[in-house]
């Protein structure tokens, strides 16, 4: 293993432009990540064709430096303006924006830069040393454990809005009930398209988030009429503290480790990982009720969760040869039309390529960290312009980004019924986060529960009575009760107060 | 259908205002800017690969891109109907494969609103299992479902597409009742390689590296005659069970296109077809053996027949 270490540096030292491919790639990735509507799927995709003009390796440093900055990329759009740039960062939007709209922009996005890299490297060092191992582990994970994974992220939407146990409920569940509309996965029927063709491939999830999160809180900005605070003054572009961060580390560690293990499972990729870090960080949070306000923890789930998955994707592909994510997938493309066969021999034949994507993505979680540190300050000025600017200009480039999408029009349709859907969550106090959540994992829960039932000849005993399965959901019912317990438990007059988490 | 008649109208009005806007670009050659490839497939599966590596050498003959667009979900009919609401002007074309004819005979999209332009690969697909599977040869399989019918579960990808109808007429042809469990094309290896699926449904160019490393072990090929590659593999037909079906992948064009143009794209197909660097990429996942250039007469040929087979078959399935 130190061999193939050093004969992959010793290749990139002969080799500087690669180091020049990082820089940039890791640049392009950050760009595709915070422009809405382009994805990191998008960014490495449009960098195939470029990757035939160098050798494989170099193509494959191209890639990751990609996946890893637009990972992070998303983060910047969703916090200083609502508009998560990617669907991965939707969940940094929940926290990040508050702590921004609070003044303290510089610390958001400092906290998601810093979790970003811990999260990343953490998942890059996993994928040097524990790929195979976890590869095996994922292979334990059939739908009764995907069921399993989903549920215990969905039991959070009811206590995760910071109030109303009902109010959460409401929210969670017309998310999931958004997520049934298409073409029903297991028999090809259409549910809920009355005829629309276009809805057959479902309510698309970045139109969706895109609405509920940037337009709605334009349309809420200008509902609410010009404040004497319009422009912000004191925008604070200070970072935090070493000993502010430092403060996090349970749920960077907790999140850095379920974001490699969620990256590592096909099908699954960052944005899961991404919900799943931040229900979990509010289950075990010391201030639960800080969640949806700018708590720290909330930034720091979601960011180090959607990078450790950069690398847990990177798992399967390389000891498998199977993608762990749907950018991964399209970097498998890229290694088949360089006659690199994907698969549990590529680490032996090909192992120069393998170490050196190891170190390549070392380096771009360290370059982002250097580079976005810098560029955070400047970032948070954008704040300094007044709403009545910034506003139009966001509706207008949200509107071209989901059009980029796939070149649709009912994208953007889409987005704008969604606006208005954010609006009214907004106004009757029902928390996104559990709509969100409902919206992702919806789909996750329902399929797998279909493929492990008709996989346990509709026994519904014998499809979760497994180990990891079964432990899971022990979990998930655990934690309800003892949520629900709470909430039972303390006043009415006290869950009243929490219960509107008004965002002006 | 109220619906395509909405798609045409929306298709006509768009058609109309790319023509006011394109009128000083049609004295200029064609292809002048990137084309278009529609296919409902996921990035960096089949047939996105397909279209990447056969637009490689189109590239370097134009100096226009051909670029693949992923508009997956839907059973494919987003893609379809995204591609009549574009304009008859060359730029945009879709794949076409089994999958489109199968929506066509279930009456979700119609294959009357395309011109078949090219058909360019066929493909062959194998039934794989875990190398820790206790099914060791298709015997085994033909074994536990004559003693537990509808017992073994195999994953496909799709639903009510391809996969399915090619595992139901093997059902019907063999007696038996395998059940089928759609999956992502990803979910389906982990779940096959991790125990929780029987046996699955694929091609050889998307797990030839688990074959080499012995981690898959395929058991039946359906196609006329074994793969080189594969020579212990058993074909379907050579155990007396007729299905040959494959995966065939061709392009499609708005009925409408200047007939100049449909030439130079037919030409240029052809010429990539034979492009030494796409010919390899073919060997790669062992398509040189059924994989044929078509043009579009014979193309519209084959897709009339293929339509009565498929609609042949989803009847008797029950679809």
């Amino acid at each position: 293993m130190l061999d193939s270490f050093a004969s992959a540096a010793g290749y990139m030292v002969g080799n500087p432009m690669s180091f020049l491919l990082i820089i940039f790639s890791v640049a392009w990735g950050i760009m595709f990540g915070a422009v809405p509507g382009l994805t990191g799927i998008v960014g490495v995709a449009l960098l195939i064709p470029f990757t035939f003009a160098f050798d494989p390796t170099e193509g494959m440093l191209l890639l990751g430096g990609v996946y890893v900055g637009s990972t992070f990329g998303g983060s910047i759009s969703a916090i200083l303006f609502n508009t998560p740039g990617s669907p991965e960062a939707a969940c940094t939007s929940l926290d990040g924006y508050p702590m921004a709209k609070r003044g303290e922009a510089g610390k958001a996005l400092g906290y998601a830069l810093a979790s970003s890299a811990v999260g990343g490297i953490f998942g890059t060092l996993v994928l040097m040393f524990a790929a195979p191992p976890l590869a095996r582990l994922a292979l334990q994970f059939g739908p009764a454990e995907y069921f399993a994974l989903a549920i215990l992220g969905i039991t959070a939407i009811a206590s995760i809005g910071g109030g109303s146990l009902i109010k959460g409920l409401i929210a969670g569940l017309l998310g999931l009930a958004v997520a049934l509309i298409g073409l029903d996965p297991l028999t090809g029927v259409a549910r809920f398209t009355f005829g629309n063709l276009m809805l057959l491939t479902g309510v698309s999830f970045i139109a969706a988030i895109i609405g509920i999160f940037a337009l709605a809180e334009v349309l809420q900005r200008f509902a609410d009429g010009p404040q004497e605070s319009e422009s912000m003054p004191q925008v604070s572009t200070k970072l935090p503290s070493m000993a502010e961060f430092l403060a996090t580390k349970a749920t960077l560690i907790r999140s850095s480790v379920i974001g490699t293990v969620i990256g590592a499972l096909p099908g699954v990729g960052a944005t899961t990982a991404a919900f799943i870090s931040y229900s979990e960080a509010f289950r075990w949070s010391k201030h639960p009720e800080l969640f949806g306000k700018g708590s720290p923890e909330g930034i720091v789930a979601p960011e180090s969760g959607n990078n450790a998955a950069v690398g847990g994707s990177m798992i399967p592909l390389l000891a498998l040869g199977i993608p762990g994510s749907a950018t991964t997938a399209v970097m498998i493309g890229g290694l088949t039309i360089h006659g690199i066969v994907p698969g549990p021999m590529l680490m032996q034949n090909n192992s120069d390529l393998v170490y050196s994507v190891f170190i390549g993505m070392l380096l771009a979680n360290v370059l982002m960290l250097i580079f976005g540190l810098r560029a955070a300050r400047l970032f948070a000025l954008v704040l300094k312009a007044p709403y009545q600017l910034v506003g139009p200009a966001i509706v207008v480039l949200c509107m071209t980004g989901v059009f980029a999408l796939n070149n649709n029009v009912s994208d953007v349709a889409i987005m704008l019924v969604f606006g208005a859907v954010g609006f009214f969550l907004k106004c009757y106090g029902l928390p996104v986060a559990s709509f969100i959540i409902g919206l992702v994992l919806g789909p996750i829960a329902e399929v797998s529960l279909r493929q492990g039932l008709i996989l346990a000849d509709y026994e519904l005993m014998t499809m979760v009575a497994r180990p990891i399965a079964g432990t899971l959901l022990a979990f998930a019912a655990l934690s309800l009760v003892y949520g629900l317990w709470g909430q039972l438990r303390r006043p009415p007059s006290n869950r009243q107060t929490t219960a509107e988490p008004k965002t002006t | 259908m109220k619906t395509l008649e909405r798609v045409h109208l929306h298709a006509a009005v768009a058609a109309a205002a790319v023509a006011i806007v394109a009128l000083p670009a049609i004295a200029q050659d064609y292809p002048s800017r990137t084309v278009e490839i529609i296919h409902q497939y996921g990035p960096g599966g089949g047939t996105d690969r397909f279209i990447r590596a056969i637009s490689a050498p189109m590239q370097d003959a134009t100096g226009e891109s051909f670029v693949p667009i992923s508009i997956t979900g839907g059973g494919g009919v987003p893609a379809y109907v995204t591609f009549l609401q574009r304009p008859a002007n060359g730029y945009t074309l879709v794949s076409i494969s089994p999958d489109d004819v199968i929506n066509h005979a279930l009456g979700r999209i119609d294959l009357s609103t395309v011109k078949p332009l090219v058909r360019i690969q066929y493909d062959q697909g194998l039934l794989l299992v875990s190398k820790d599977s206790d099914l060791k040869s298709i015997d085994d399989v033909l074994a536990a479902e004559a003693a537990t019918p509808g017992g073994l579960k195999v994953g496909v990808t799709g639903s009510a597409g391809f996969d399915d109808a090619l595992v139901g007429l093997f059902n019907e042809s063999a007696g038996i009742e395998l059940g089928t469990v759609p999956f992502g094309a990803a979910e389906m290896v982990s779940n096959t390689l991790g125990g929780h699926l029987d046996m699955m449904y694929e091609e050889y160019g998307a797990t030839r590296g688990l074959i080499e490393s012995g981690d898959l072990i395929p058991l039946l090929l359906f196609s006329d005659e074994r793969l080189a590659e594969l020579p212990d593999v058993p074909t379907a037909k050579e155990l007396g069970y007729d299905v040959t079906m494959g995966r065939w992948r061709g392009f499609g064009i708005k009925p409408d296109t200047d007939a100049a143009d449909v030439e130079t794209l037919v030409a240029l197909f052809r010429d990539a077809a034979a492009d030494e660097g796409y010919k390899k990429v073919e060997a790669d996942s062992a398509l040189q053996y059924r994989s044929e250039f078509i043009g579009p007469e014979e193309f519209q040929t084959f897709l009339d027949e293929e339509i009565k087979t498929y609609t042949k078959i989803m009847n008797q399935l029950g679809y």
